[in-house]
């Protein structure tokens, strides 16, 4: 489980390494007032220190005033259960193209993870994947990507 | 009288078969996004953003915002029938929907929630078709420093009112910005704040953050709280249905009050969700049967929902007028009126009188169209939700990543779209506002370029935003949104006794 505590700090610290970068990334663009105006880093800087001192505020205010637990432990674990083969399947697209990596996710998940019949996961699988191919690659004509394995098979 | 006119012209557009079609489909595909968690309007209508682009720009927008009304009437359905909601916005009518549908009168429920719905939407597109072009003809004298005193007050509008923590929606509001930023500046030409990704370039579009933020996000809320559907019988009985049509005039005080919310909220872009919680907390301390609310008052359903649609209609008010989105799903529409290369704003009145009045005629026709279908429907999609979650929710992932490619076939925009998931699961958790940062991203160059604008004109002095009186109000207003609500709270915890 996490507490709000955890959770508030872990959000503003993101926020505020994001603001880090993009006050540091500003300088790379001149900042202040030059003959051709306002110079382009100048916006950039002024945001991205907002962001850092709203993440700050946030960071010291969620710690002082968070409470309780935000997310319990199965509900974590069933949104882990989500997230992490999501995260497989989006890095495996580059690899096997979308259209073979939707299918394998979609039959992992629904029959390893969801304990549905291999049959029928199976059937979701191609059938979902078809409808994707027809539609995009057929009626819209665009192009999803296909991958290394695409490629190596000459598609 | 003018506006009779052109309204009357816009309707000539709208009435072919051509665009019936499209306004059905959309609406129908608007019910379905607003039905499924996880799929929201703004995502639906980024899905979609891709194959409009062949589209002439009024058969686009007729198609768009079908979605929007199918999707705020979606939305209603499972909140009464199931008690999940399926937009944000109609959280507010769950609290007397369920309860009502739980009794048994689920028709009543979803009657009275439709038949306000539609009163709300009406009373927008009046307010539309009166205010619009009369504010755009206002907005063509405005300068660069008059539209940033607009954008001043539109954002102050989101951390003084929006009902969120103040610091976290600044924060919101901010990245929104730096996002807006990333890639080719439009004035100096130079590249920032790639971080040495040379494919941020071209910048990070909005539809990323948005299939991230509202569809990644909301999946995996709607996983981590597991919602079970407790179905109750979605029959439409339609002599009951009639009856409690013609007996909504009763409450024509909160109609009217609602109705009313709903517009500031629409306008100040408040967005529908504020405007429907808001509504149902005025109402619950107003109203003369307060001590059913949460019990099945109908009178629970009739303020959110008028504010919802109200405000989701009066949204685009702003859009069309001054080119600021009053709401998440208006800053995407937006989004595309740009990518269809038009110019949002008032020039739009006079460049583009069909498009502008084609779409103010087809959200009256539009609403019609999603109320016949949303009653005729509502067992089909309420059947919907009767697939086990753990199915539906890879295959709304698949549909997310797919969007999220397609806007510009990158690979970079999945990655980033799984950020912004993260992103938008954090935000949600911990009460930060979503819609701000949408905005942002979509109209933060354009803050950005009016601001350096107007320090060009005046050569750098920031006297310019007090120049004239329009100018200077603005300003004024803007700070006072920013700083009269911490301000009354201070003074209220000085004041109360202890």
């Amino acid at each position: 489980m996490i507490s709000r505590r955890a959770l508030e700090a872990l959000t503003a610290g993101l926020t505020g390494a994001f603001g880090v970068a993009v006050v540091v990334s500003s300088f790379d663009n001149g900042i202040g007032w030059s003959t051709a105006g306002v110079e382009s880093g100048t916006f950039p800087l002024i945001v991205g220190s907002i962001v850092l001192a709203g993440s700050l505020y946030n960071l010291v205010r969620g710690w002082l005033r968070g409470t309780g637990i935000v997310v319990e432990r199965a509900g974590f674990r069933r949104t882990l259960a989500l997230l992490l083969p999501a995260v497989v399947f989006v890095a495996a697209i580059p690899l096997t193209g979308l259209y073979v990596a939707s299918a394998v996710y979609l039959f992992c998940t629904l029959h390893l993870q969801s304990r549905l019949s291999t049959v029928r996961a199976l059937a979701i699988a191609l059938v979902a994947t078809g409808a994707l191919y027809l539609v995009f690659e057929r009626a819209f004509q665009v192009s999803l990507p296909h991958g290394l394995l695409g490629a190596w098979l000459d598609l | 009288m003018e506006n009779f006119d052109l309204l009357l012209h816009g309707f000539t557009i709208v009435l072919s078969v051509n665009h019936i079609a499209l306004m059905v489909g959309g609406v129908l595909l608007g019910i379905l996004v607003g039905v499924l968690p996880g799929l929201g309007a703004p995502n639906g209508v980024s899905l979609l953003l891709p194959i409009t682009f062949g589209m002439a720009p009024v058969s686009a927008i007729i198609l768009l915002s079908s979605i929007y009304w199918g999707a705020l009437f979606g939305g209603s359905v499972t909140s009464i029938l199931f008690n999940i909601p399926g937009e944000p916005s109609s959280v507010a009518t769950t609290f007397d929907g369920y309860p009502m549908a739980r009794e048994g009168r689920a028709t009543e429920a979803l009657a009275t929630a439709f038949g306000s719905a539609a009163f709300g939407a009406l009373v927008g597109v009046v307010l539309i078709t009166c205010l619009a072009s009369w504010i755009a003809h206002a907005a063509l004298e405005f300068g660069p420093a008059e539209y940033f005193a607009v954008y001043f007050l539109a954002f102050s509008s989101f951390i003084g009112v929006g009902g969120t923590p103040p610091m976290k929606t600044v924060v919101s509001l901010a990245i929104g910005f730096a996002i807006a930023a990333i890639g080719m500046d439009t004035i100096s030409g130079s590249v920032r704040l790639t971080m040495g990704v040379d494919e941020l370039v071209k910048g990070v579009s909005f539809v990323v953050a948005v299939m991230g933020l509202f569809g990644i996000g909301e999946l995996l809320i709607a996983v981590e709280e597991e919602l079970h559907a407790k179905p109750v019988a979605s029959r439409i009985d339609w002599r009951t249905l009639f009856r409690t049509l013609a007996g909504l005039p009763k409450h024509w005080v909160a109609l009217l009050r609602s109705a009313a919310i709903g517009c500031w909220m629409g306008i100040t872009p408040g967005g529908p969700t504020a405007a429907s919680f808001m509504s149902y907390g005025i109402a619950k301390r107003v109203s003369p049967r307060r001590a059913n609310f949460g019990k099945g008052e109908p009178e629970g359903i009739v303020a959110p929902e008028t504010a919802d649609h109200a405000a989701g209609t009066s949204a685009l008010l702003p859009m069309l007028s001054l080119g600021i989105p009053g709401s998440a799903t208006a800053a995407v529409m937006m989004g595309g009126l740009m990518i269809w290369g038009l110019n949002p704003g008032p020039a739009l009145f006079i460049e583009q009188k069909d498009f502008v009045w084609g779409l103010i005629a087809s959200m009256y026709l539009g609403n019609i169209v999603a109320v016949i279908l949303v009653l005729l429907t509502v067992p089909i999609f309420a059947s919907l939700m009767r697939l086990p979650f753990f199915i539906l929710a890879p295959l709304i992932f698949i549909v997310c990543v797919v969007g999220a490619y397609s806007v510009s076939n990158s690979y970079l925009d999945v990655v980033l779209m799984m950020g912004f998931g993260v992103l938008g699961y954090l935000f949600k958790k911990l009460d930060y506002p979503l819609a701000p940062l949408v905005l942002a991203i979509v109209i933060g160059d354009k803050a950005e370029d009016a601001f350096r604008q107007s320090m060009l004109m005046s050569e750098g002095s920031l006297g310019i935003f007090v120049g004239n009186k329009l100018v200077t109000t603005l300003v004024v207003a803007g700070f006072a949104l920013l700083l009269l609500p911490p301000l009354l709270r201070t003074i209220g915890v000085l004041r109360r006794p202890r």
